[in-house]
């Protein structure tokens, strides 16, 4: 009796090393994407906007695709899994390749030496851009699954917005913007590493991020009129009905309850999915919340703090009060134009009356 | 009658077991994406109606630079159902691109970067010059990544210019031609480099096999053109064509040969094929480099380049290349290195 146990478990282990070894050796294949679920959703998507499954999809240089970015840590994959609830939208994980081509092509465009040799070589700007936007389209398409309106999520790609806008004419910009003071508190809590960022240094970061966030957002402000919609983290998580009916209005979309509620399609077809190595995932799974606000507050060092208007100038070009920990959000500040930014606050009542009609109500009133 | 039943739950609860295991072995292993290269040849728009498809036909000529790449692409541009064009610079910057991503965990999927990879490719290779039915690119380092780029053009040929170590590096130290990772005051460096950029691209030529990937020494190229041109389109099932042996002709004529003011051989390749740069090496090396060559540089011996002979016996010419070479001296043409 004991032996036949044993000798069955013995058979037993065999089996299960020799699967082990095969199934790591060989390899699994991947499962295929849900078939089933993926023609219902596709079905219903087409029947809803009156397409016909049988004429392929032209891809070119017209296609109206969304792009959301900001700098890191601001919210711009809340932005993107809350537009993935949208039946007809698709934006998916960060693909992590389209910045590093953009900022390629950026730095073959800097030198002026290169610049000639390319021309000599008949790689003229045309060629390239046509090159660059082959290569984006295939895998902002190829990245996921079919849908009307295209999106794609790579924080840094914004850094090249007015190229985009260059050289996808029907593109939408969406630029994510938050309090620097928050963002580099996550980036430093979470450890979430950037290049040419010092995670030891509130001061290097914020640094960095003002000049970061600055190149962005004059990019999108400069974007051809109406392509490109600054949207604030704080806003949308406070006012998140609000913030989206704005959004997909600027976007062309038309309303869909969904995206208020981005945490029921998660890892659905047609909705929401995540990577498993993405760092705001474990956060992007929760509905909409304000837990991320203010937990800055009390981590920054006196010093910077002392300083973080020079430090950090975009905060104030932004709207958030540099030296209030933290600044109501529910109330914000606009956002002051470039042209226009004096150190005077904005909606101070004297800085619109003229001083000699100052000076001429001081005499009068002597 | 307990005791078989018994048995029979063990076994039912020893296969559910099993069961649960392989399925937690598929959640927890790495899966294989599904084939690659499986579905549709990548598709591009290049202008004014003209796509071309990732599946046409198309010939990569490298090589170590400084070995007779530019004469090979231009001896074929002269041929007129090929166009290769200039350098275009980019091309082997994306494959670094890819090759560095493919280490890294990315967020697309291997088939994906492929097919954005391959239509990169096919716009800069296709948009920067003029249709032809063989369509055709010329960077020199683009031959260490030939097995990709024959994954990714599965009718795809690719030409590996050899040469002489010791021509190429005087050629390159001697023109001051800068070449990333070489070290141009040295010709140690620039030897062992030498060598093992060749063998990489030989390894690569291997493995793509002798059907797609021929290796033309640039020796026999300029002693017997007619030769081996004729073994060249005959590998890329080309007619022939005299023109190949008189590309000097065709310079800046649609459909001929394109320089660019900016390359560095475009003065060398304007005039006709001829024997000048054979063995101007000779002479030029270290003393103490010539006496470890073999040591340098392992590709030389192994390519049949004799690494004590100064200079090897590299052949007899062809009358008419002999032809050209002397009416390039008579003319007072300036010796160029």
């Amino acid at each position: 009796m004991r032996g036949q146990k044993v000798s069955i478990l013995l058979g037993c282990a065999l089996l299960c090393s020799a699967s082990l070894l095969y199934l790591g050796l060989s390899g699994i294949d991947c499962p295929p994407p849900d078939h089933a679920h993926r023609h219902t959703w596709a079905d219903a998507h087409l029947s809803s906007t009156n397409q016909s499954q049988a004429s392929p999809i032209y891809y070119g240089e017209d296609t109206p695709l969304i792009f959301i970015g900001g700098f890191p840590r601001s919210g711009t994959t809340l932005m993107r899994a809350m537009l993935d609830a949208h039946n007809a939208v698709r934006c998916g994980e960060e693909t992590r390749v389209i910045p590093r081509l953009l900022a390629m092509r950026a730095s073959w465009s800097r030198s002026a030496r290169e610049r000639v040799r390319l021309d000599e070589a008949g790689v003229t700007d045309q060629v390239l851009d046509s090159a660059v936007r082959a290569f984006l389209l295939e895998v902002i398409i190829g990245h996921g699954e079919p849908a009307a309106r295209l999106c794609n999520k790579d924080p840094f790609a914004l850094k090249s917005l007015s190229y985009l806008a260059r050289i996808f004419p029907q593109a939408k910009f969406v630029l994510m913007l938050r309090d620097g003071r928050a963002t580099v508190h996550s980036m430093i809590s979470r450890k979430v590493t950037i290049s040419g960022f010092d995670l030891t240094s509130y001061r290097d970061c914020l640094t960095k991020w003002s000049r970061a966030v600055e190149g962005m957002y004059s990019q999108c402000q400069g974007a051809p009129e109406g392509s490109c919609l600054p949207v604030r983290y704080e806003q949308l998580v406070l006012h998140p009905e609000e913030e989206m009916r704005k959004l997909l209005s600027f976007l062309g979309l038309p309303w869909d309850p969904a995206v208020l509620h981005h945490e029921d399609l998660i890892g659905k077809a047609g909705g929401v999915s995540l990577s498993k190595v993405e760092r705001s995932t474990d956060q992007v799974v929760n509905p909409v919340n304000t837990d991320a606000l203010s937990k800055w507050v009390g981590h920054i060092p006196s010093d910077v703090l002392h300083e973080m208007d020079d430090i950090a100038p975009m905060l104030a070009r932004l709207g958030y009060d540099p030296l209030a920990n933290p600044p109501d959000y529910a109330w914000p500040d606009p956002i002051i134009p470039p042209n226009n930014y004096t150190l005077v606050r904005p909606d101070s009542p004297y800085q619109h009356l003229h001083p000699f009609v100052f000076l001429f109500l001081w005499t009068v009133s002597l | 009658m307990r005791v078989s039943a018994r048995r029979v739950l063990t076994g039912l609860l020893i296969l559910a077991g099993l069961f649960t295991l392989t399925q937690f072995l598929r959640f927890c292993l790495p899966c294989r994406q599904p084939s690659q290269g499986a579905g549709e040849p990548v598709t591009v728009l290049v202008r004014d109606g003209w796509t071309v498809s990732s599946d046409v036909p198309m010939v990569f000529v490298g090589g170590v630079p400084r070995s007779g790449t530019t004469l090979m692409r231009a001896m074929l541009d002269a041929h007129p159902a090929v166009r290769c064009g200039e350098e275009t610079r980019v091309v082997p910057r994306i494959l670094g691109l890819k090759l560095g991503w493919a280490a890294e965990k990315e967020g697309v999927s291997t088939m994906v970067l492929d097919r954005a990879v391959t239509a990169f490719l096919l716009q800069i290779i296709a948009g920067h010059g003029e249709p032809a039915p063989l369509l055709c690119n010329k960077d020199p380092f683009t031959l260490k990544s030939a097995k990709y780029l024959a994954h990714l053009f599965p009718n795809s040929k690719f030409l590996l210019m050899l040469r002489d170590g010791r021509a190429a590096v005087y050629s390159m130290i001697s023109r001051r031609v800068t070449i990333g990772g070489f070290d141009l005051s040295s010709y140690r460096d620039c030897l062992a480099k030498w060598s093992r950029a060749t063998q990489a691209m030989l390894t690569q030529c291997t493995q793509v096999g002798s059907k797609r990937c021929l290796a033309v020494r640039y020796e026999r190229l300029v002693l017997h053109p007619r030769s081996t041109l004729q073994t060249v389109l005959k590998f890329l099932g080309l007619p022939w064509h005299e023109g190949v042996l008189h590309h000097e002709e065709a310079i800046g004529k649609p459909g001929g040969v394109s320089l660019s003011k900016t390359e560095r051989s475009t003065d060398q390749v304007m005039r006709p094929v001829n024997l000048d740069a054979l063995t101007r090496w000779v002479g030029h090396m270290p003393p103490d480099v010539m006496a470890d060559m073999d040591a340098i540089a392992p590709m030389l011996q192994r390519l049949g380049y004799d690494p004590r002979a100064n200079p090897p016996n590299y052949g007899q010419p062809d009358p008419q290349v002999l032809n050209n070479t002397q009416r390039m001296s008579m003319k007072g043409s300036q010796t160029e290195r």
